[in-house]
């Protein structure tokens, strides 16, 4: 097994569970610290295995610019209001190139883009919603075959695309919203946040819904291109 | 021992099946300084990437390539890495970080330095290249000449013994390239490293070269110094003799004997001496016949004024002028100056806030935005590129015009008909410029405004698109071009104006224009003003010499 | 902004102190360390912007108020009930309690607008190069597209704009939808293929042949050690001294400051004195001559 692999594993089977205890033990109201820990944790691994792969330039310059385009999608798009692509792209990166390029190229996205809006307590946890956004969605999609007609390929990734948002990566990133302001984790409380993020989640699913449908097939398209005409991302398959 | 020795060297791409190269045999000996030319796909570009094997391209080969005496193969990534500099075309896509001190150090981060060598090559290098004065600046914030002199140092940092450089200037502006091209040659002289540069625009370097190698159909047609390739491509009737300087093109064409001039300066000296004590029957061309006044322009801008942002300073000041309808107009003038922006102020992409714009005798404010983009107003950008949107060159016709035999015609007049299924990134620079155009013919414009048309185009696409703008302005189209090309407007455009500080300074034809001017104007006028007057292109100073010398006879 | 004295030490030691500041700002409760915060930060703030920050700062109070009035909905624990709202009790501790983590909020952010500025990502990735270098890499590649991604952006809009292929103000949102995504399909096609390129020109220039080292370009003096130490020993004095620990529900009960407070107090305001004592210094040597 390789180091970074063992690394990873401890991370999570001993590292987190420490956190917690320690958090919970040393006062009650560590909240976002504990909770940030934790999160910051997680991505350990995944930064680790690609640091110690030592990537190829190809590979890195593909998910450079995936990650760069999600994060300049929005001004694309600002002509109407809230319509945000972001999640969507790295998604369709995911299902490209394999969980763990989308896991990257989410993180890398959110984080770059805050030098430019600003890093805030924000910055690790949307860094960890997009990054599981584009994981989810590499782990499931990625070199699978979905049917037969492309229309209804996109109308499945729209469909995933919109829940995923709703039900995952909106409450991720509501969750800093949680532990930052909230004295008592009560469910109420937790409710209130999560109903009130509910609009900009749903927006937010529909614009990635309607990325889906009418951006994955090209974007798919393209990739495909790129590998078949210079091998992108390829060089690693071989072993090279 | 050559420095690099290239024996029989044949390769074809995996698609295709055509030879890119065939038996190219080529040896270069250190500190030489070697100018390869050719037409576009005459395999230039294939064989400048055999001499580094990471961008050696995928493909059937045979032959060898020994650099040093060794086989390149055998030498190690790294040895090459650091020896081999090689220089591409495009300055902004060569550049990997968002400092300028950081793109100066990826070479030598990547090869593993320590931080005291890196500190110290990094100094030298950003003073050496004169990087200092914006060494902590932001890549984003660079001009193209500046990024393709930061691409350059940043190999240089590295020590190379050679250094390879395709189309380093194709985009940039001729000021910028020819500061980029005298770098490279200082480099040469200063540090005896070995170069082997291929380039269009042959007038900065061609006089330099210890040796010019011409390459045509992936063969290598010609290879001697540069006084004696003019001499054989004109025997041979080569299509490259096109590309060649404007002395020595005069030279040949008029018949001459003797030693060639290379520069401006010797093909001064060579007109003086030819028409010392002989007097001249004919001294300058036909003055082209002064614009008629037409009763309405195709364009009419008064008093123009515009800025981008509140708090900057006005880019636009008072632009005023008009272009005859079905006249071909050329704005020259320095890089930066506004002249894009001018066009944007008359497609309504940039809003001027004072003066007025008229497209046809009607305001634009008047137009509807449907009615201004059709059959009437068409723009094609600098970067063709910026019109693509599609997988195919048909869908991206397509996309503009449900009529088939329309869009057959267009395709027919930009003759891009067989490449109809290509890909639009696939295509030369040339092609892709003929494919936009198309696409924006498809509007049936009647006023044509072009960007910077001949941007990274060698001279045969040049006079490609130069047909197609005279088959266009057959048909009624206006053309209005705002260009750094003086010579490609001295030789196409009816009339030239210059833009200077935010104003269109003077209007006039070429040779009035060019004429009265003595930096701004094109080499064939700079070599023959001390003989002739107002000889802008190589065909009127060619001309002139024939009647004068003929008269005597 | 502003000549700032404190932003031109090493970034290892800006990058640590704020970390601190954030640090203890995020995790201590107790309602006078919480204001020394705010007053560090705000202040350190008003040195970047000037008569800029104000705005920011003001902006800041409606919201601390907001999260103080709110929390007691939702936390019900307490003694001193002050009134019922929808039946539950609103109380006392537990408005205390939302005051403070209102500050804290405030605190944070305040701390995070100073780092947005001090911090900029060329000081972040030379301070992490070493340590990750693919991610770092990877980072100040992303940090150099976007801006040139931005402009080609705009650059094929107006492109699509010039042959009457865009979009107005009265179009229906399918189309603006379908405009954008032409765009952005389009962005992509021109940024994979100069990603090409620009793949072959990291490998022309060795990448991937040897393990990547990272070019220092700020250098640790004395001054940035003597500031890191002392940086260090505040830190340490906070953290032994104790007295930080403040519980609000179900009672209040806040512990007396100790010395550690003025440690603390003295670490807020590091940046805003080193502004000051650099002010008074250019004033002396200007006198003097």
């Amino acid at each position: 097994m390789k180091k970074s692999a063992l690394f990873s594993i401890l991370v999570i089977v001993l590292l987190i569970p420490a956190t917690l205890y320690l958090g919970s033990r040393l006062s009650g109201h560590w909240y976002y610290l504990t909770s940030t820990l934790i999160i910051v944790e997680i991505m350990i691994p995944f930064f680790l295995a690609f640091e110690t792969r030592r990537p190829q330039a190809r590979e890195l310059v593909t998910i450079a610019v995936m990650a760069a385009i999600a994060a300049a999608s929005r001004a694309v798009f600002a002509f109407i209001p809230h319509f945000k692509p972001i999640t969507a792209i790295i998604m369709i990166t995911g299902i490209a190139f394999g969980p763990e390029a989308g896991f990257l190229t989410g993180a890398v996205a959110a984080f770059a883009s805050n030098f430019i809006f600003g890093q805030g307590p924000w910055t690790p946890w949307q860094m960890m919603a997009f990054g599981i956004g584009g994981f989810l969605a590499g782990l499931l999609f990625h070199n699978r075959k979905l049917t037969a007609k492309p229309l209804w390929n996109a109308v499945i990734l729209a469909v995933y695309g919109f829940f995923s948002i709703l039900l995952l990566v909106g409450p991720l990133l509501d969750s800093c919203t949680i532990f930052t302001m909230g004295t008592e984790i009560t469910p109420a409380f937790v409710g209130t946040i999560l109903l009130s993020g509910a609009p900009v989640n749903v927006t937010h699913g529909v614009s990635c819904a309607a990325t889906m449908l009418l951006f994955s097939k090209p974007l798919l398209e393209k990739l495909e291109r790129l590998k078949t005409k210079y091998g992108m991302m390829e060089a690693r398959r071989d072993g090279v | 021992m050559a420095h690099f020795d290239i024996e029989n060297l044949t390769f074809s791409y995996p698609i295709g099946g055509k030879e890119s190269l065939s038996g190219v045999n080529l040896s270069i000996e250190k500190g030489e300084y070697i100018v390869l030319c050719g037409k576009s796909g005459s395999g230039k570009t294939t064989l400048l990437r055999h001499f580094k094997s990471v961008l050696t391209p995928h493909g059937k080969r045979s032959g060898r390539i020994l650099f040093n005496g060794k086989p390149l193969e055998t030498i190690g990534q790294r040895e090459q890495a650091a020896k081999i500099g090689f220089v591409m075309q495009n300055p902004d896509d060569q550049i990997v970080t968002d400092k300028v001190w950081h793109e100066l150090a990826f070479g030598l981060e990547s090869l593993g330095c320590d931080q005291k060598t890196m500190r110290l090559r990094v100094a030298e290098m950003a003073s050496y290249f004169g990087i200092q004065g914006w060494f902590h600046r932001d890549v984003a914030s660079l001009s193209g000449g500046q990024k393709q002199l930061l691409n350059l140092a940043s190999i240089m940092a590295m020590q190379p013994e050679v250094l390879i450089l395709d189309e380093p200037t194709s985009q940039l502006d001729p000021i910028a390239a020819s500061d980029f091209l005298n770098t490279v040659r200082k480099i040469n002289l200063e540090l005896g490293t070995t170069i082997v540069i291929t380039e269009h625009r042959l007038e900065d370097i061609y006089h330099a070269a210890d040796r010019v190698v011409v390459m045509e159909n992936g063969k290598i047609s010609a290879e001697d110094t540069p006084r004696k390739v003019g001499a054989l491509l004109h025997r041979q009737k080569s299509e490259m003799f096109a590309a060649l300087p404007t002395p020595v093109r005069v030279f040949y064409e008029s018949g001459a004997e003797g030693e060639c001039p290379l520069t401006v300066r010797e093909g001064r000296n060579w007109l003086t001496e030819t028409f010392r004590d002989r007097p001249l029957s004919v001294t300058a061309p036909d003055l082209e016949p002064a614009a008629a006044e037409t009763e309405q322009p195709a364009l009419r801008m008064k008093e123009a004024w515009f800025r981008y942002e509140k708090e900057s300073p006005d880019v636009l000041q008072g632009v005023s002028f008009e272009v005859p309808a079905g006249s071909l107009f050329a704005v020259v003038g320095g890089n930066g100056a506004g002249k894009s922006t001018m066009l944007k102020a008359v497609c309504g992409i940039c809003r001027i806030y004072r003066g007025s714009v008229e497209v046809f005798g009607k305001s634009l404010k008047k137009y509807k935005s449907d009615a201004l983009f059709h059959n009437c107003l068409a723009m094609l950008p600098q970067d063709p590129k910026s019109l693509f949107v599609k997988k195919t060159v048909r869908e991206e016709l397509e996309e503009m015009c449900g009529d088939a035999e329309k869009r057959a015609a267009v395709a027919d007049v930009c003759e891009i008909t067989a490449l109809h299924e290509s890909h639009p990134y696939d295509l030369s620079g040339g092609e892709q410029q003929r494919a936009a155009l198309a696409k924006i013919l498809l509007t049936e414009p009647r006023l044509l405004l072009l960007d910077e048309p001949t941007k990274g185009l060698d001279s045969f696409f040049k006079q490609k698109f130069a047909g197609i703008l005279k088959k266009l302005q057959a048909e009624g189209i206006t053309i209005v071009m705002v260009s750094h090309d003086v010579e490609f407007c001295a030789e196409y455009a009816d009339l030239v104006s210059i833009f200077f500080d935010g104003q269109i300074l003077t209007t006039d034809t070429p040779r009035r224009f060019f004429g009265q001017n003595s930096f701004y104007t094109t080499a064939a006028n700079r070599m023959s003003r001390c003989v002739f007057q107002n000889a802008v292109t190589a065909q009127d100073v060619t001309a002139l010499y024939h009647i004068n010398r003929e008269g005597r006879a | 902004m502003k000549s700032d004295a404190f932003g031109r030490f090493h970034p290892a030691v800006c990058f640590l102190y704020f970390v601190g500041a954030i640090g203890f700002g995020v995790v201590i409760q107790h309602p006078a360390y919480a204001a020394a915060g705010c007053i560090g930060a705000a202040c350190y703030y008003l040195v970047l912007r000037g008569r800029a920050a104000w705005k920011r700062v003001l902006s800041l109070l409606p919201i601390f108020a907001l999260l103080s009035v709110i929390n007691p909905l939702f936390n019900t624990a307490g003694s001193r009930v002050l009134f019922f709202v929808f039946g539950r009790p609103y109380t006392w501790e537990a408005l205390c309690y939302g005051m403070a983590i209102a500050a804290v909020f405030v605190v944070m952010m305040l701390w995070f607008s100073c780092y947005n500025l001090v911090m900029t990502s060329d000081k972040f990735t030379s301070l992490f190069g070493n340590l990750i270098p693919a991610l770092s890499l990877l980072l100040v590649m992303v940090l150099r597209m976007i801006p040139s991604f931005l402009r080609k952006a705009s650059q094929i809009q107006h492109a699509r704009q010039s042959i009457g292929k865009s979009v107005g103000e009265g179009s229906r949102i399918s189309e603006k939808i379908r405009h954008g995504m032409t765009v952005l399909s389009a962005l992509t096609d021109w940024a994979l293929e100069g990603s090409v390129v620009t793949a072959d020109s990291m490998r022309a220039r060795g990448y991937g042949t040897a393990r990547r080292t990272n070019f220092q370009i700020y250098r640790m003096t004395a001054a940035d050690w003597t500031l890191l130490v002392l940086i260090v020993l505040l830190a340490a004095a906070v953290l032994l001294a104790g007295g930080t620990a403040a519980a609000y529900t179900p009672v209040l009960s806040i512990e007396p400051l100790t010395w550690g407070f003025a440690a603390y107090c003295l670490y807020v305001l590091i940046p805003t004195a080193l502004h000051v004592k650099e002010a008074v210094l250019w004033r002396i040597s200007i006198s003097k001559i």
